[in-house]
C-alpha cells in the first residue's frame, strides 16, 4: 500500500511535492547557490581590485605629470598667453581712439557746413580743416604711446622669466626624481594587489571545496532516492513548457475562464488573443496562482525536467520554480531606485536569513556584491544603465514598462508571462519592443508567454497563437491561421445579419 | 597673471577623480559609525551632568527620550517600511513594565538580565499570535484592531495590581554591579545603539527591501517571491520585542510607577509615539529619533528655560502643537524631509564650487 501511494503522488504532482525528495532538493539548491556564489564573488572581486590599484596608478602618475608640466613649459605658455593679451589690449585701443576721432571729425565737419552757408572767410574754414589733421594727428600718437607701453611690459616680463628658460637641468632633475618615484609606487602597489588577490583566492577555494564536497554527497544521495521511485512524465511531452488542462475560472455566476486546454512549447513565443473581456488575465493570474482556479490542471515542466503541478504551489513560492510575470498596469515599487527594483526581484536567491541580515555578516555583502553585478549587466541589456539611481517615482511610462521587463529577467526565468507589453507605447517602441522579446528568447533560452491587443506585434513576433473569447477556444495555430478563421473574425469584427 | 597658469593647467592635466574617499568619510557614512557616535554622544552628556556641569532635570527628560525611541524605531519599521498602522504600543509597553516588576518583587530573580531575556521571550511570543490574528486585515481596520487588542491587555494587567509598582534599588543589578538611575542610563544607550544599528542593517539588506515591496505594491511583492504573512508578521514582532524593551527600561529607569494615574498604559502613549515617526519622517530612522526628541524633550529642555514659558506654562503645548502643524503642513515627510532637502542644497553648492575649480566634467 504504502508503495503504491508513493508512486500515485510522484505521478500526479510531479517529484517536488513527495516531502523527504522536496527538503532534499532544497538542500541541494541551497548549496549549489553557495558554489555559484563564491565562484561569482571571486571574479567580480579580482575585477574590482584590478579597477581600484588602476586608478590609484594612473592618479598619481598624473599627479606626478602635472607637477613635471607646471615646471617644464610655465613660462612658454605665460609668454603665449602674454603677447595674445598684449595684441589684443592694443588692437582694443586703437578701435577706441579711431571711433573718438571720427566723432570729432564729424562734429568739425558740421560745422564747416554751417560756416559755408553764412560766407565766412575761407581762412577760417582753412583753420578747422586743418584742426581735423591735428586730431587725427593726436589720436594716432595715442595710440602709438599705449603700444610702446605694452611692448615695453612685454620686454620686462620677458627678463624676468629668463631664470625659467635657463633652469633646464632642474627641469630633468625633477623628472629623473619622478619616474623614480612612479617606479616605486607602482612596485609597492602591485605588492598590494597581489597580496590581496591572493587572499581572496585562498578564501573563495576553501569555501568553494567546502561547499562542492557536501553538495556532491547530496547528489548522490538524491540520486539513489530517485532512483526508487519510478519516474513517469506521462502528463507532459518532453518539449512542452507549460500544459493546461480543462481550465474553468468562475467569479460567482461569470464564467471568466470556461474548460480551456492548450500547451507551450519549449522556446516558443505563445500568443494569447481575443476582446475584451475575454478572460486572458483571469488565464495569467491563475497560471501564477493570483487566482486559484475552479477546475483543471496547470502543469508546467522547470528547467530540470521535473513535472510541477501548480495548483499545489503558493503564490510566492511560483517565482523560485522560474515563472515571472509582468502586469497589465504598471506594479512597480516606487519608492526606491532602478536597481533597487532589480534586488527585490531577486529576492528568493538571497541564501542569507534574517539573523545574518539584522547583524551585516559578510555572507549577506558577498551575496549582494554578485547579485547587484548581475542587475548592471541586465540593466545593460535593457538599455536601463542610465536610469540606474534615479528613483522610480516619476520616470517616463516607457522605461517603466521596460524596468518591469528587466525585473522578470533578473528572476532566472524559465517561462516569462508577459501582461501587455505594447499598451501605451507608440509604433516604434512597439517595433522595439518585437525585437527585444525575440533577443530575450534567444539570450536567456526561455519561452515567452504573452497577452496582446496590437495585433501587429503578436503576428509579428508569436510561433503560435490562441485565440479565446468569453472564456472559451477559438482557434490555436499560426498567424496566418488564425488570420483566415471565421470563427476569430466573427468574434472581432461581429456577425453580419444575413447570415 | 595666475589665471592663465590655472586655465592651462586645466586643460592638459587629468582631472582628480571624484569617488576616491577618505577612510573618515567612509566610517562616518554608513550606520554602524554615524549611530555609534550618537552613542559616545549621550554617555558624555551623562558623564557631564555626573560631573554637576548639566543639570538633573534636562538629564533626565533625555533619558526618558532614550526609552520611549526605542518604541518609536520599532513603530517607524512597522509604519514606514512595512506600512502596517498600529495602535498598541501601549499595550507592549504595559507588558514590558509588569514583567520586570513581577520578576524582581513577586518572582525575587536575581539581577536585571533574566526579567529582559522574559521580557523579550513573552513579547516576541505575544508579538507572533496577535500579529496572526489581526494581520489579515489591512489599513485603519488593523489600527482599530490592535486598539482594541491592547486595551483588552491593559484591563488585564490594570485587574493583576493596580496599586503602585515599586521596586527597591537593592533589587538592581547586573552581574552583582548594583545600578542606580545615573548608570541604568548607560545601558539604555547601549540598548538603543545596538537596536539603532540592527534595524539600519535591517532596512538595507533584502529583508528590508521587500518589506518596501510589500507597502508599495502588493501584487509585485507577491509576485517577486516575498511572503506578506512572513514580512508582516517579522514587521510586528519587531515592534513588539522594541516595544516591550521601551516598558521593561521604563520601569527600571523610574523604580517606580502607579499604573491608575500614568499616562504610559493609556491610548495618548500610542498616538504620541505614532506622532513622534510622523513628525520625524516615517522612513527614517534619524528623523524617528529627532521626533521623539521634539515630542517627549522640547520642552522641558528648551521651552522651560525661556521666562515667557515660565509665567504661562498652557502656553508651551501650544507652541509645540503650532510647530508640529507647521512642520507637517509644508514638510509632509517630517523633519527628515527638511534635513534632506538642506542636504541637496548644499550638495548642489559643491558641485558648482567643482564646475568653477575644475570645469565641466565631458
Amino acid at each position: 500500500m504504502a508503495l503504491k501511494n508513493k508512486t500515485k503522488s510522484a505521478s500526479q504532482y510531479g517529484f517536488f511535492t513527495s516531502k523527504k525528495i522536496q527538503a532534499l532538493r532544497k538542500k541541494i539548491s541551497f548549496y549549489e547557490a553557495r558554489v555559484t556564489l563564491y565562484k561569482d564573488y571571486k571574479e567580480e572581486r579580482t575585477l574590482e581590485i584590478n579597477e581600484a590599484f588602476q586608478t590609484k596608478i594612473n592618479n598619481f602618475l598624473a599627479k606626478n605629470k602635472r607637477l613635471l608640466l607646471t615646471k617644464k613649459y610655465e613660462h612658454e605658455d605665460l609668454e603665449k598667453q602674454f603677447n595674445q593679451t598684449n595684441k589684443l589690449a592694443i588692437d582694443k585701443y586703437r578701435i577706441e581712439m579711431r571711433r573718438k576721432f571720427r566723432i570729432k571729425r564729424e562734429q568739425i565737419r558740421r560745422k564747416i557746413k554751417r560756416l559755408r552757408k553764412k560766407d565766412v572767410s575761407q581762412e577760417l574754414i582753412a583753420f578747422y580743416e586743418n584742426k581735423i589733421v591735428l586730431y587725427e594727428k593726436f589720436y594716432n600718437q595715442k595710440t602709438e604711446e599705449y603700444r610702446n607701453i605694452r611692448l615695453l611690459k612685454f620686454n620686462d616680463f620677458i627678463i624676468k622669466n629668463q631664470d625659467f628658460k635657463l633652469n633646464i637641468e632642474a627641469v630633468d632633475k625633477l623628472e629623473a626624481k619622478l619616474t623614480k618615484k612612479n617606479e616605486l609606487f607602482t612596485i609597492k602597489h602591485t605588492k598590494k594587489r597581489d597580496q590581496k588577490l591572493n587572499r581572496i583566492n585562498v578564501f573563495c577555494d576553501k569555501k568553494y571545496k567546502k561547499y562542492q564536497k557536501k553538495l556532491e554527497s547530496l547528489r548522490n544521495l538524491f540520486e539513489d532516492t530517485m532512483a526508487n521511485i519510478p519516474s513517469d512524465n506521462i502528463l507532459l511531452a518532453e518539449d512542452v513548457v507549460l500544459g493546461v488542462e480543462n481550465l474553468c475560472m468562475f467569479f460567482g455566476g461569470v464564467k471568466a475562464v470556461n474548460d480551456l486546454s492548450f500547451t507551450v512549447k519549449k522556446g516558443e513565443i505563445f500568443g494569447l488573443i481575443g476582446p475584451n473581456g475575454a478572460g486572458k488575465t483571469t488565464v495569467f493570474n491563475c497560471i501564477t496562482q493570483f487566482n486559484k482556479p475552479t477546475s483543471g490542471q496547470l502543469y508546467y515542466r522547470n528547467v530540470l525536467g521535473e513535472v510541477i503541478n501548480l495548483n499545489k504551489v503558493a503564490i510566492h513560492d511560483i517565482i523560485t520554480h522560474g515563472i515571472a510575470r509582468t502586469f497589465q498596469n504598471l506594479e512597480i515599487v516606487k519608492e526606491v531606485s532602478v536597481l533597487e527594483n532589480l534586488l527585490i526581484a531577486a529576492h528568493r536567491q538571497y541564501q542569507s536569513n534574517f539573523f545574518e541580515h539584522a547583524l551585516g555578516l559578510p555572507i549577506l555583502r558577498i551575496e549582494e556584491k554578485v547579485i547587484r553585478r548581475r542587475a548592471d549587466k541586465i540593466l545593460k541589456f535593457m538599455g536601463l544603465s542610465f536610469y540606474r539611481d534615479w528613483f522610480a517615482w516619476g520616470l517616463p511610462y516607457g522605461v517603466l514598462k521596460k524596468l518591469e521587463i528587466a525585473r522578470t529577467l533578473m528572476a532566472n526565468p524559465h517561462l516569462i508571462i508577459l501582461d501587455e507589453p505594447a499598451a501605451g507605447l507608440n509604433d516604434s517602441e512597439t517595433k522595439e519592443l518585437a525585437d527585444l522579446i525575440r533577443k530575450i528568447r534567444d539570450e536567456y533560452k526561455c519561452s515567452i508567454f504573452l497577452v496582446e491587443h496590437d495585433m501587429g506585434l503578436v503576428m509579428d513576433v508569436c510561433d503560435t497563437i490562441l485565440a479565446i473569447s468569453f472564456g472559451k477556444k477559438l482557434a490555436i495555430g499560426t498567424a496566418k491561421e488564425i488570420q483566415k478563421n471565421k470563427e476569430v473574425q466573427a468574434a472581432y469584427l461581429g456577425v453580419s445579419e444575413d447570415e | 597673471m595666475y589665471n592663465f597658469k590655472n586655465e592651462y593647467l586645466n586643460k592638459n592635466a587629468p582631472r582628480p577623480n571624484y569617488q576616491v574617499k577618505s577612510k573618515l568619510h567612509r566610517v562616518f557614512t554608513n550606520p554602524l559609525g554615524q549611530f555609534a557616535l550618537l552613542g559616545v554622544i549621550l554617555s558624555l552628556l551623562q558623564i557631564l551632568n555626573m560631573m554637576g556641569i548639566i543639570p538633573r532635570d534636562i538629564m533626565s527628560s533625555i533619558a526618558f527620550v532614550c526609552i520611549y525611541a526605542i518604541a518609536a524605531i520599532g513603530f517607524c519599521l512597522l509604519l514606514g517600511y512595512s506600512g502596517l498602522a498600529s495602535l498598541g504600543t501601549a499595550g507592549f509597553i504595559g507588558i514590558g513594565i509588569y514583567i520586570l516588576y513581577f520578576g524582581l518583587v513577586e518572582w525575587k530573580l536575581a539581577g536585571l538580565l533574566v526579567p529582559f531575556i522574559i521580557v523579550a521571550i513573552i513579547s516576541i511570543v505575544l508579538g507572533f499570535v496577535i500579529g496572526f490574528v489581526s494581520l489579515r486585515i489591512e489599513g485603519i481596520y488593523l489600527a482599530i484592531m490592535t486598539l482594541a487588542l491592547s486595551e483588552i491587555i491593559v484591563k488585564l494587567l490594570k485587574t493583576i495590581k493596580e496599586s503602585s509598582l515599586r521596586i527597591s534599588p537593592i533589587n538592581l543589578h547586573f552581574f552583582g554591579i548594583i545600578v542606580n538611575k545615573d548608570t541604568i542610563y548607560f545601558a539604555v544607550v547601549v540598548v538603543l545603539i545596538l537596536l539603532l544599528i540592527g534595524t539600519a542593517n535591517l532596512i538595507n539588506s533584502p529583508t528590508g527591501r521587500a518589506m518596501v515591496a510589500m507597502k508599495s505594491s502588493v501584487s509585485a511583492a507577491q509576485a517577486m517571491g516575498i511572503s506578506l504573512l512572513k514580512y508582516r508578521l517579522l514587521a510586528f514582532v519587531i515592534s513588539t520585542l522594541f516595544a516591550g524593551i521601551s516598558g521593561y527600561f521604563y520601569l527600571a529607569y523610574l523604580t517606580s510607577i502607579t499604573p491608575a494615574t500614568s499616562t504610559i498604559l493609556t491610548l495618548s502613549m500610542s498616538l504620541n509615539i505614532l506622532g513622534a515617526v510622523i513628525i520625524g519622517g516615517a522612513k527614517s530612522l534619524w528623523g524617528t529619533l529627532f521626533g521623539t526628541f521634539f515630542v517627549y524633550g522640547f520642552q522641558s529642555i528648551f521651552l522651560q528655560n525661556i521666562p515667557f514659558f515660565q509665567e504661562n506654562p498652557a502656553f508651551m503645548v501650544m507652541a509645540t502643537g503650532f510647530l508640529i502643524i507647521l512642520v507637517v503642513m509644508f514638510y509632509p515627510g517630517g523633519f527628515a524631509q527638511i534635513f534632506y532637502n538642506l542636504k541637496l542644497r548644499f550638495k548642489s553648492a559643491k558641485m558648482k564650487w567643482r564646475t568653477h575649480r575644475y570645469g565641466v566634467e565631458e
